[in-house]
């Protein structure tokens, strides 16, 4: 175990320095700009620590940044990788590896330019103003962060989704990213804007081999703009072995509507921040989250439902289970600014606890600066229903079945929150296997 | 009847929960074909003695033996005795969100017929008819299992279990509880087709109405948990034509509401 130090020139987490930031010469001056004002708030926010209590049941030192060095920014592929089995469920299908990335127009709308997928330097090229609008934009309403801020400047991959007004994409974006070299730190980053009255879905999906050793520090903005429907589930399902870092934030305006599903099955260590600002009237945000650690997985979540604004209505359900000697740790925050009068914010943590040695907290907390308002909370932890089991055997299922009934049972609510058929049948088939053959 | 073997028989069977002693010797023989109904007092041990049968795990046999298809099931799981062919209907059933009740009846017929026994195209066909016997809605295929569902609903969906499982032996928890007239017509017109030579029937009850739907061949009346009473068909002959109310004078009106 090694500590996160700050070194002699800043409070750098080792790998980034000013030394390891990418080449200037390479992207649009709007990029090196904006890399540029991350890198110098990067610098200003100190290391996080076990003594701050967002870190603290998760201790930065744990995870080994010395032992990783950052991946190359990436290219685009000469030769379109080998299809997934869900491309075809698409209208655009972003393939990331370390060799590189591929961007496949299924059904023609980025030839006919009614849908925009391009890297951000692309976009920085062609959407200048949206890029000076959005990226490390608004929706950054808290304090600068550590790792959004190291994200914003060191990213190695940026992709840029833009639906644009009025357009109504049901199908929507897959991005699958698949990393398999040990000792990198993969750096991708994500900003996604859906214009007014405008639909769509993204998919994501992460993995890497069970023996590779790697870190992933991600961060994503997504943008609803007014009346706007955007729907977002990323699916992780990284190796025994990789560590993950993600700060992601969404901001929903006025009518607008995000419906954010977070999928985390694998990884070694996984510390993820989720935010949504429902930031204009009668915007609204649901919030899910599934989780599930077992052997000696680590999964440490922390969700922000921001009100700044009044009349706006988020609602959140995270369910996990921890097994083994797995240990999962969720934080939630409902933060209402003075003003926000009639807001409607749920947040609801349900925990199972499936073996002795294993342990789940939650922190389900309230910030709130205004009156008239509704605001619920709650958290729950156990083991399987006994009088559920009793009746599942005595209808023939034997008792490890039954309990793996039940645990399907208690993720279903939030399965069903999934856009996706294929993707809902892979997280079942994720929560049998590990189930094992004796729960 | 003499050259039948009993298939179910209950020897000497004490059971407490929490240190208190709830059945205090019962004894109780069933042939294939029968249909016993069981009456007694409210704490008389009638709902631990359908629990004790299917092995729940909250209370704890202290001496006797179930035996049940040539074994004593009291040394079986409950879902090792649900395979051999008993069943339970539960005075409460639970209800699972989550699970539909087309997951788990197939889950439930694999456990019982065997994995791949039945098709799933036959299994929808068979569910199908029983639910429209049981007067159901086929939306039910699609619910959660028992939830938000009415307390007929769930002695229904109780019975469309037995109709799918096909049991040698069910145990009906006062399954009659509140039920109205219309439900408990339904919840019997579908106990009565498993009816037959070769099903034993146990129905525990507080009430006489269901047996007036429900025949039984043998009559037991259970008083702090002993059998205080029994009698095969003559003395249902003898209910039959002078009624219940000796048996309320006899052991208090509260064994037969």
């Amino acid at each position: 175990m090694t500590t996160a130090q700050v070194s002699a020139e800043g409070a750098y987490i080792p790998g980034f320095d000013e030394s390891s930031l990418p080449a200037n010469g390479n992207q649009p001056a709007l990029l090196q700009a904006k890399r540029a004002a991350a890198f110098a708030q990067y610098c200003e926010v100190p290391l996080p620590s076990a003594r701050d209590d967002e870190w603290r049941r998760t201790d930065p030192a744990s995870f080994p940044f010395e032992r990783f060095s950052p991946a190359a920014p990436l290219s685009p592929l000469t030769e379109a990788p080998a299809p997934g089995p869900w491309d075809s469920e698409f209208d655009v299908v972003v393939s990331v590896s370390d060799a590189g990335f591929h961007i496949q127009d299924n059904a023609g709308l980025l030839a006919d330019k009614k849908l925009v997928v391009e890297t951000l330097a692309d976009a920085a090229v062609r959407h200048p103003d949206l890029i000076e609008r959005y990226l490390q934009g608004p929706v950054r309403v808290k304090q600068p962060r550590k790792f959004s801020s190291l994200g914003d400047a060191f990213w190695n991959f940026g992709l840029f989704i833009y639906a644009p007004a009025r357009s109504v994409f049901t199908r929507g974006v897959l991005i699958r990213y698949h990393h398999t070299v040990s000792g990198q730190t993969v750096l991708p980053r994500l900003l996604a804007v859906v214009d007014e009255q405008a639909e769509l879905t993204i998919a994501e999906y992460y993995e890497s081999p069970e023996t590779a050793e790697l870190l992933a520090i991600s961060t994503r903005e997504f943008y609803a703009g007014r009346g706007a429907v955007l729907r977002a589930a990323s699916l992780q399902e990284w190796g025994a072995r990789t560590f993950h870092i993600g700060e992601d934030w969404a901001r929903a305006e006025r009518d607008a509507r995000v419906e954010w599903v977070t999928l985390l099955l694998g990884g070694q260590i996984s510390k993820m921040m989720v935010s949504c600002d429902v930031c204009e009237s009668n915007a609204n945000a649901y919030l899910s989250g599934l989780f599930f650690a077992n052997d000696n997985q680590h999964v440490d979540q922390r969700t922000l439902q921001l009100h700044s604004s009044a009349n706006t209505y988020s609602n959140l359900l995270y369910k996990g289970a921890v097994k083994d000697r797995g240990h999962s740790v969720y934080q939630g925050i409902i933060d209402a600014s003075p003003g926000a009068i009639k807001v409607d914010a749920y947040q609801m943590n349900n925990n199972l606890i499936l073996s002795e040695g294993a342990r789940a907290d939650s922190l389900p907390g309230l910030e709130i600066d205004a009156d008239d308002l509704k605001c619920s909370h709650g958290a729950t932890f156990g083991n399987l229903d006994a009088s559920q089991l009793f009746y599942l055997q005595s209808r023939g299922l034997p008792k490890s079945e039954a309990r793996q009934l039940l645990v399907m049972a208690f993720f279903e609510e939030v399965i069903a929150r999934i856009p996706h058929e294929f993707m809902r049948e892979r997280v079942r088939e994720d929560v049998r296997r590990k189930c094992g053959a004796s729960i | 009847m003499s050259e039948k073997t009993p298939f179910f028989e209950i020897r000497n069977l004490h059971a407490k929960t929490e240190d208190k002693a709830i059945l205090k010797g019962v004894n109780l023989t069933i042939l294939p074909g029968e249909t016993h109904a069981l009456m007694g007092p409210n704490g008389s041990g009638k709902s631990t003695l359908s629990n004790v049968i299917m092995g729940h795990p909250a209370y704890e046999v202290t001496d006797g033996e179930v035996i049940f298809q040539g074994q004593n099931i009291l040394e079986l799981d409950p879902d090792a005795r649900a395979r051999l062919g008993l069943f339970l209907a539960f005075q409460y059933p639970v209800a699972i969100p989550g699970i539909s009740v087309a997951k788990f009846l197939k889950s439930a017929a694999d456990a019982r017929f065997g994995q791949g026994t039945i098709k799933p195209a036959q299994f929808i066909k068979q569910l199908r008819e029983d639910m429209k016997f049981l007067e159901m809605s086929e939306a039910f295929i699609n619910r959660f299992l028992n939830d938000g569902f009415s307390g007929g609903e769930k002695k229904r969906m109780e019975i469309l279990q037995m109709l799918t499982l096909k049991p040698v032996l069910a145990v009906m928890d006062e399954t009659d509880s509140g039920l109205d007239i219309d439900a408990l017509r339904i919840v019997s017109k579908g106990v009565n087709r498993m009816v037959g030579p070769n099903f034993g029937l146990l129905v525990i009850t507080h009430y006489e109405r269901i047996l007036r739907y429900i025949a039984p061949s043998h009559l037991h009346v259970l008083i702090d948990g002993q059998v205080a009473m029994s009698g095969g068909p003559d003395l249902v002959k003898e209910v039959e034509k002078n009624g219940y109310d000796w048996i309320r004078e006899k052991f208090g009106k509260e064994v037969l509401v």
